[in-house]
């Protein structure tokens, strides 16, 4: 026979349980826009049933139960749509940083258009065209040597803007890691955080969620393997998740190769990227932090070890990288076939002028061959930055060689004719006996596709990365509705305990006041 | 599956922006007029652009020279037409000087006036056009007939591109219509009309009247062959102008075909899309609002 007072306490054991449900949805409502919120959820429990069987226990018809109790206050999450949005991110983090370089590639070449550098050498061929029609005006061998000027400025500025991109995309993957190892700090610090409330039988869900936040963040910039080392000591709960430890990904998108956050250990590496002389990325630095005395060394992981994803990764790509000494990446090739352009055109243009004859040579004819470069390179430099027409040229426009030998005249314009053949013949210094106008065409084209590449992943990415974003939001986000729904639950529930501790008092009521009058 | 307030907003937000982003697209398209604005915006036709482009630039580069040729060969033919008028009226007094019926005074007459004739023969070597000498090949900055009358025409011809590999001559060789080697080595059109001037002055009639007649005869045969050869060039230019033009006119064409944005159907996906957007943004108003919040109380 249980106790007299028992229905008092089953009832208030109910009405506690469900004013723990109504602040837990409380809770939810408040924090139905924090980014990076999971709802939460009470797990009802029945407590023990009367009597618990054992050999001395009362002997009465059946148990029965004693009433309810909270047990955990859960987040509603699943770790596999994590994982999933997280590979996903990390991609969308790539191709972002990736199609946003090109772009500005794409804006800095601008073509097709009336300004780019395919118009630009179009005129100067004209110019020459002009000149072979007429070579004793001055004026078409004014138009020549402006044109030319034009040339070179274009190609100088094509190169000059190119190099100040890449300069820009340096600094942003000097600012990315920075950020990636803020991240890892703070994850730490929640790392320890978490490691000293779950020994006492706590659920900090939201540091759970913060770092979970945190880790999503991360993931858009590197891509990040995330493991739970240790299970939690101490009286922990069996759902507590206990630390985490934060990995970079190895090429093969599975073995982790550096650990940014260590959950064991309970250290933040720091993070930065490493160049060559050339200035060509070539790793990642990852030094633990606070460094033990014992381990003084940093531990650098080679460029092409790390999975190709993250924003991160994108920029590199972009910037440009080191692979078994050479250069590669979208800036550093662009970069290098407008100097091999420049070089081969010049180098072709040069050796056709200099096998001419201009019009101060008619007096006293030279040798064949000994004239002057119409093209010349700023000291110390070359390709398309160093390139200038020649002082000469400048001094006086009558340098112009528009004549040929043997007996060069004053209207024989079969050179300019030649030079202007420049743009259209096979540049003997590029690879495949390309011309000026197939060379450059392939290198527009290439970036073209590339960038179209990088634009069509990314949104390919985002697609996915929203789509598990919805399937996680299905599962972790708060519904106004539902907990609404959930309110009126517990506060019927939660009334109707109140209810039954009133029937208990009149039950009481009858056995004080009228029993046994 | 269970849907949220905050899926159902970010869905619409989405939506919406992508809605945006193609009506920016489409306002690009119509303002600029081009099908693309980046080369990625589809690689083929950038690249086929750029080609156009340039063969669009070539053909106007041609037709500029075509007008430099013509206006050579035009001069060049008015010239040597003058020429023709002025050796007729040469031979007319040569003819009329062979007579043995003249005077001295008459035969002196008729040599001072062939003399001025060679005089305009000279000046008609050495017409200059724009500051050229048409009549001295590439050497367009000397005359061929010097102030002492030597006549020292240049070899190489005059030549102007026309077309991509073609390079049509322009100029009248002088020496072929000028003369040269007629009746003896170096013998030109002014030595000869200088040698009936000679003959006549110093003999007081003609002595060597035939031989100067053949010579000039040759001289004239010389110089029409030349003409018919500059008119057989310029109708090969007229052509090669007729051919340029319809490339002008193709070049052009593709250039559009490739690039130009075809307005009536841009304008119909924008209203398209117009109608699409306005929907999206009715659909998010309705949806968002309601929770079962305004209906408790």
């Amino acid at each position: 026979m249980g106790s007299t007072f028992a229905g008092l306490e089953i009832s208030k054991r109910g009405m506690s349980a469900q004013q723990s449900a109504l602040y837990t949805t409380g809770q939810n409502i408040s924090n139905a826009n924090t980014p990076g919120y999971t709802r939460q959820r009470v797990t009802f429990k029945a407590t023990e049933a009367y009597p618990y069987p054992g050999l001395e226990m009362p002997k009465i018809p059946g148990q029965m139960g004693t009433g309810v109790e909270g047990d955990t206050v859960e987040r509603i999450r699943d770790k596999f749509l994590d994982t999933q949005y997280r590979g996903e991110n990390t991609k969308t983090g790539f191709y972002e940083a990736r199609s946003e370089a090109l772009l500005k590639m794409e804006e800095i070449l601008n073509e097709p258009s009336e300004a780019g550098l395919s118009k630009t050498m179009d005129r100067f061929w004209q110019s020459m065209q002009d000149l072979a029609a007429n070579p004793t005006n001055s004026g078409a061998r004014a138009v020549v040597q402006q044109r030319g000027i034009a040339v070179a400025d274009t190609f100088q500025y094509l190169s000059t803007s190119l190099k100040s991109v890449q300069k820009d995309l340096k600094t942003q993957m000097d600012t990315t890691a920075m950020q990636v190892e803020s991240i890892a700090t703070q994850l730490n610090n929640i790392n320890k955080q978490i490691s000293e409330v779950e020994p006492h039988g706590y659920l900090p869900n939201d540091l759970y969620d913060e770092r979970d936040r945190l880790i999503d963040t991360l993931s858009n910039l590197v891509p990040v393997k995330v493991s739970y080392p240790v299970k939690p000591g101490g009286n922990a709960l069996k759902v507590a998740e206990g630390v985490v430890t934060v990995e970079l990904v190895g090429k093969d998108g599975i073995t982790g190769v550096g650990k940014l956050v260590d959950g064991a250990n309970q250290t933040a590496a720091s993070f930065s990227v490493g160049y060559d002389a050339n200035g060509m990325v070539t790793s990642f630095k990852l030094d633990e932090v606070p460094d033990p005395p014992a381990n003084t060394d940093m531990k650098t992981i080679a460029i092409g070890d790390v999975q190709n994803t993250g924003k991160i990764q994108g920029l590199v790509q972009s910037h440009g990288y080191a692979d078994n000494g050479t250069s590669k990446g979208a800036y550093v090739e662009m970069i290098k076939d407008l100097d091999d352009l420049a070089n081969a055109f010049v180098q072709e243009f040069n050796s056709i002028h200099k096998a001419g004859y201009n019009l101060n040579q008619f007096k006293t004819p030279p040798a064949n061959g000994t004239g002057y470069d119409f093209f010349e390179f700023k000291s110390g430099k070359t390709g398309a930055e160093g390139i200038k027409v020649a002082d000469i040229i400048m001094t006086s426009t009558d340098y112009i060689a528009a004549a040929q030998g043997p007996t060069p005249t004053a209207g024989d314009g079969s050179n300019a004719l030649k030079l202007a053949e420049v743009k259209n013949g096979k540049l003997t210094a590029l690879p495949n006996s390309a011309t000026f106008q197939t060379f450059y065409e392939g290198m527009i084209g290439g970036m073209a596709v590339d960038s179209q590449e990088a634009e069509r992943m990314l949104n390919n990415t985002n697609t996915l990365k929203d789509s598990v974003e919805s399937r996680r939001q299905s599962i972790s986000a708060v519904s106004l509705d539902e907990e609404m729904t959930n309110m009126i639950q517990f506060q019927h529930a939660y009334n109707a305990s109140a209810r039954m501790i009133t029937m208990q008092d009149e039950l009481l009521d009858t056995i004080i006041n009228k029993m046994g009058l | 599956m269970r849907v949220t307030q905050g899926m159902l907003a970010n869905n619409s937000l989405r939506q919406i922006s992508s809605s945006y982003g193609r009506m920016g697209n489409l306002q690009d398209q119509l303002s600029t007029g081009k099908k693309i604005n980046r080369p990625s915006d589809d690689p083929v036709v950038a690249m086929k652009g750029m080609q156009y482009r340039t063969n669009l630039t070539e053909v106007e580069q041609y037709k500029r020279n075509l007008s430099e040729a013509y206006q050579w060969m035009e001069n060049s033919e008015g010239g040597i037409e003058h020429a023709t008028q002025v050796m007729q009226r040469a031979r007319e007094l040569l003819l009329q000087a062979k007579n043995g019926t003249n005077s001295a005074e008459d035969a002196k007459a008729i040599g001072v006036e062939i003399e001025q004739l060679k005089k305009d023969l000279q000046g008609v070597a050495n017409t200059q056009v724009a500051g050229r000498y048409i009549f001295n090949g590439t050497k367009t900055d000397s005359a061929p007939v010097d102030a002492s009358g030597t006549f020292n025409p240049a070899a190489a011809d005059y030549k102007i591109s026309v077309s991509k590999g073609v390079e049509l001559e322009v100029n009248v060789n002088a020496l072929e219509a000028f003369g040269g080697k007629i009746g003896g080595a170096g013998n030109n059109l002014f030595q000869t009309l200088q040698g009936i001037v000679d003959d006549i002055n110093t003999n007081g009639k003609m002595t060597k009247g035939d031989q100067l007649l053949s010579n000039l005869d040759e001289h004239f045969d010389k110089l029409n062959a030349e003409r018919a050869k500059l008119g057989a060039r310029y109708n090969r230019l007229e052509l090669i102008d007729d051919r340029i033009g319809q490339q002008e006119v193709t070049a052009n064409r593709i250039l559009s075909d490739n690039e130009d944005a075809d307005i009536e159907r841009v304008i119909t996906d924008l209203k398209m899309q117009e109608s699409v957007h306005r929907a999206a943004l009715s659909v998010s108003s309705r949806i968002i609002q309601p929770t079962l919040m305004d209906f408790l109380r």
